[in-house]
């Protein structure tokens, strides 16, 4: 099977099979060409197709007649931080976030830092299909510079968002496992901001990934142990980009990374009340957590680029998915994985807890996940059909299917990054979430 | 009459404009093809002060680390001075970004092989089938290599330079130039190479920012200038490097450039005078070099147009010296390739042995007049014209049909030939009259035309 998914806001692939250096040149003309504008911004994580995507789509911009400052390294919630902060028209991130090694990606960015979206995304598809990109003379190509220094001003920022003195006084000691990804070295600049001590693992910018690139449990044993050795207060688990963060507790409890939107929400939301935008497939507890907070939760489709419209459209305050990923408006108006740990840390802070009590206030679930790889001709007509499954439920088709019970839910759709068919299924009863998802687990496997 | 087409893909590499048809996916797939080719390994990846080599570049970094190489960048680099480090490195090839003497507009690639020469006639023929076949090497995420750097990548040519010339003779005398870089990657070596050899230099377009202040063809309107520069400064000489530092014209100590032609001329007559053996030129160069050979009693032979098929007469002649009668000079003793460098320090060198003035040195070379002309054709066309004339003249003169058809009149001959990268027909022709020479073309013109 030929892995390649052209999504709203880029498109992802796998290096050496579909993600060629003409694919990456023919869709960063495609977006050169759409968004007509005079600077772009490009930033990569670590992973060793990096060079050869960066290049290609440097090429790609220049010839579109797009400036483009070169941030090398660089995670994308800086990125995106900085297309506002330099007045630059937009931003090209390449990083495959939480796939495996072999996988890269470009992420378009447009001037106001957020991801691209689907009318956006569409525009551009309909040139790259068209095929007729801007082409500018020689004397009026784009320039390249090459900067480094821009990041620093980022995390200065965030600090003086953050209640830097607090955090400062509580003295951290903090386990951050990079996954030698885009994160890898600034998890020192973010930590020397904010008076904590690091306790750095995987933290080369090497791209070789030790495990999954993947915030959650099961790849955060090396964490857990650390946390242990070093009597450390909390760990975290960052994705390839840094826009996705799982966390160990001090006790060196492994959290889902369902658990970081609800704990940032239940500090932030008393400071800033107001709507949280999540998608369909994000744990219960957020709905709880908002709940006693007099906030509207509002549902969007999965990932970033619709999640994010959408609090921008409804004015909400923050937005977050079950990945791992939050959002703050105030701060900017993207998933950010070092804005997410320094909330975590603040509330540690000011509220005077451990991670664990904070933990233990929320709301107990039981979720569980499968995904089953499946070709994207497939899946869309499997989804369709597993509706049969439930005749006397209302279902919610907006993104795959979601159907609720009191307890619980199940929400089956196709991966917007893979060819996978993705189920969740959440309950207060574990064995009640078990027994749903392997129901319609099966139900898909005799299909594919 | 067929147009040019903004696209040349040839025995010399792939031309084209930017911004028009040198897209980044066209030289991304050349550089992925040549990857191929090679099969991996550390390629060397140098460019021409044009603006627009930081686009091409980028597109042949992509295509070179898709296909498992692993590009060396050498960044702004005079194409001799590439050459030479693409042979003493240790790298499997090199990929230039550069369009020679072409407007500014256009860039393309030259490929180039371990031992520092440009791809040979089949050597370029099977790369070009890899192209053609579309089948690329593709490599997976784990195996991509990274892009390294080279620091002074001129400093192995500079060496050689200092180590073939008498460089003391040359300080001894302190002359003073005025050199014109033509915006091109010259103006990165030039300082420091005369510098070295002890002159006192004046300069024109000496920043290599591939803004072309002329264009970068060596004909006399373009050195006025120069020659300016050199009579108001009192100078010993004035050099023009064309904008890839390649070939050289010469202008005299009067202010009078002497044409482009006499660059090898100047050049063989002090090698020769030194050490003599075989000369190797193509058909189209001056019969000045024939009647030095004789004097030095040494064999000319002719090739056909192209560097490459000149380089490689001169390696299995094992001649001394050789060269284009467009300012392309060759010194196998520096490098097998044409080298605006080594026909300066020539140049200096005879004028500091000889002790004469370049205006003194051009006296001694026999004078011929060199016209040359073009009409519109096709390679079609101008194979059929050809033929009629091959019969047609084949008992008033001594045929060539080598490339194009070359007919010696005795004192005066004549070349016919359609270009490589334009659809035109070029007609040259010489003789010790200027009259001879000019009439001829006109006739010649004329039976083209029909």
């Amino acid at each position: 099977m030929k892995l390649l998914k052209i999504g709203i806001s880029g498109i992802r692939g796998i290096v050496g099979d579909t993600l060629t250096p003409e694919l990456v040149m023919d869709f960063a003309c495609a977006f050169g060409t759409y968004m007509n504008v005079q600077q772009v911004l490009l930033g990569r994580d670590t992973r060793r197709s990096g060079p050869m995507l960066r290049s290609a789509t440097v090429s790609a911009l220049l010839s579109t007649g797009c400036d483009v400052v070169d941030l090398s390294i660089c995670p994308t919630p800086i990125l995106q931080y900085l297309v506002k902060k330099l007045k630059a028209h937009g931003a090209i991130s390449i990083s495959a976030g939480h796939n495996d090694a072999n996988w890269n990606a470009l992420t378009f960015i447009d001037r106001e830092g957020t991801y691209l979206n689907s009318y956006q995304g569409e525009a551009i598809l309909d040139i790259y299909h068209l095929g007729r990109f801007k082409k500018v003379s020689a004397r009026s190509l784009g320039a390249l510079t090459e900067k480094n220094e821009y990041p620093e001003t980022y995390f200065a920022d965030l600090a003086r968002f953050l209640d830097t003195e607090a955090i400062r006084k509580a003295a951290f000691r903090v386990v951050i496992d990079a996954c030698n990804g885009g994160g890898a070295g600034f998890t020192n600049t973010f930590c020397h901001h904010l008076g904590c001590e690091l306790v750095p693992v995987n933290n080369e910018p090497s791209g070789y990934f030790p495990h999954e690139p993947e915030p959650r449990p099961r790849n955060a044993t090396e964490v857990a142990t650390i946390i242990k050795i070093t009597k450390s207060d909390i760990g975290f688990l960052l994705n390839s980009d840094v826009s996705r963060v799982s966390i160990v507790s001090e006790n060196s409890e492994t959290l889902s990374e369902e658990y970081t939107l609800p704990v940032v929400a239940s500090f932030y939301l008393n400071r800033k009340p107001g709507s949280v935008i999540t998608n369909l497939s994000t744990s219960r507890m957020i709905e709880d957590v908002a709940g006693v907070r007099d906030c509207r939760i509002i549902r969007a489709k999965v990932g970033q680029s619709p999640c994010i419209q959408e609090m921008i459209e409804e004015d909400g305050v923050m937005a977050g998915e079950g990945s791992g990923s939050v959002a703050i408006r105030e701060f900017h108006p993207a998933y950010d994985g070092f804005l997410s740990m320094g909330l975590v840390l603040e509330m540690m802070a000011v509220k005077k807890l451990k991670i664990s009590t904070i933990v233990r206030q929320l709301p107990k679930y039981h979720i569980k996940k499968e995904k089953i790889c499946c070709p994207p001709v497939k899946a869309h007509s499997i989804i369709h059909e597993i509706g049969k499954l439930y005749p006397s439920r209302k279902t919610d088709v907006s993104d795959g299917i979601k159907v609720d019970w009191r307890d619980g839910w199940i929400h089956i759709r196709v991966s917007g990054t893979e060819p996978m068919i993705r189920i969740i299924s959440e309950s207060r009863n574990e064995k009640k979430a078990q027994e749903r998802l392997d129901k319609a687990t099966s139900f898909v496997k005799k299909r594919v | 009459m067929r147009k040019q087409l903004p696209l040349k893909v040839s025995v010399s590499g792939v031309r084209g404009i930017v911004g028009d048809s040198l897209t980044p996916q066209l030289a991304a797939r050349f550089a992925q093809a040549f990857g191929s080719y090679l099969g991996g390994g550390k390629v060397l990846v140098g460019q021409d002060a044009r603006a627009s080599g930081v686009m091409v570049k980028n597109a042949v970094f992509a295509g070179l680390l898709s296909a498992g190489c692993q590009p060396v960048e050498a960044g702004i680099c005079p194409i001799p001075s590439f050459l030479v480090l693409t042979k003493e490195r240790d790298t499997l090839g090199g990929i230039s970004v550069t369009a020679s003497h072409n407007p500014e507009n256009w860039n393309g690639l030259k490929f180039i092989s371990g031992e520092g020469l440009y791809l040979n006639f089949s050597q370029i023929q099977e790369f070009m089938d890899i192209y053609h076949q579309g089948e690329f090497t593709l490599i997976k995420a784990d195996d991509h290599k990274a892009i390294s750097a080279v620091d002074n990548p001129t400093q192995a040519h500079l060496k050689k330079l200092l180590n073939v010339l008498d460089v003391s003779a040359i300080r001894k005398r302190q002359f003073k130039v005025v050199t014109d870089c033509s915006g091109g990657a010259g103006a990165v070596l030039c300082p420091e190479f005369l510098d070295e050899l002890g002159c006192e230099t004046l300069w024109l377009n000496a920043t290599a920012d591939g803004i072309f202040p002329h264009p970068p063809e060596h004909i006399p309107e373009n050195t006025l200038r120069l020659c300016r520069s050199v009579e108001e400064n009192h100078a010993d000489v004035g050099f023009v490097q064309d904008a890839d530092a390649d070939r050289l014209a010469i202008v005299d100590e009067k202010g009078i450039p002497l044409g482009e032609e006499l660059t090898l001329a100047l050049a063989v007559q002090y090698v020769l005078s030194k050490k003599p053996g075989p000369v190797v030129t193509n058909l189209s160069t001056s019969q000045a070099i024939e009647d030095l050979a004789r004097t030095h009693d040494v064999p000319l032979i002719r090739t056909k147009i192209g560097e490459i098929n000149v380089v490689e007469e001169i390696m299995r002649q094992r001649a001394p010296i050789g060269g284009e009668g467009n300012g392309g000079v060759i010194l196998p003793a520096v490098h097998p390739c044409r080298d605006s460098f080594t026909a300066m320090g020539l140049t200096l060198e005879s004028m500091a042995h000889t002790g004469k003035a370049i205006s003194q040195l051009r006296a001694e070379i026999p004078r011929y007049f060199m016209i040359k002309d073009r009409i519109a054709g096709t390679p079609e066309e101008a194979n059929k014209i050809l033929r009629q004339l091959k019969i047609k003249y084949a008992k008033s003169g001594e045929i060539s049909d080598l490339d194009g058809l070359k007919i010696d009149f005795g004192d005066l001959w004549v070349h016919i030939r359609p270009s490589n990268t334009e659809p035109i027909i070029r007609i040259l022709a010489e003789s010790k009259s200027e009259r001879r020479a000019q009439r001829a073309v006109l006739r010649f013109k004329k039976e083209i035309a029909g």
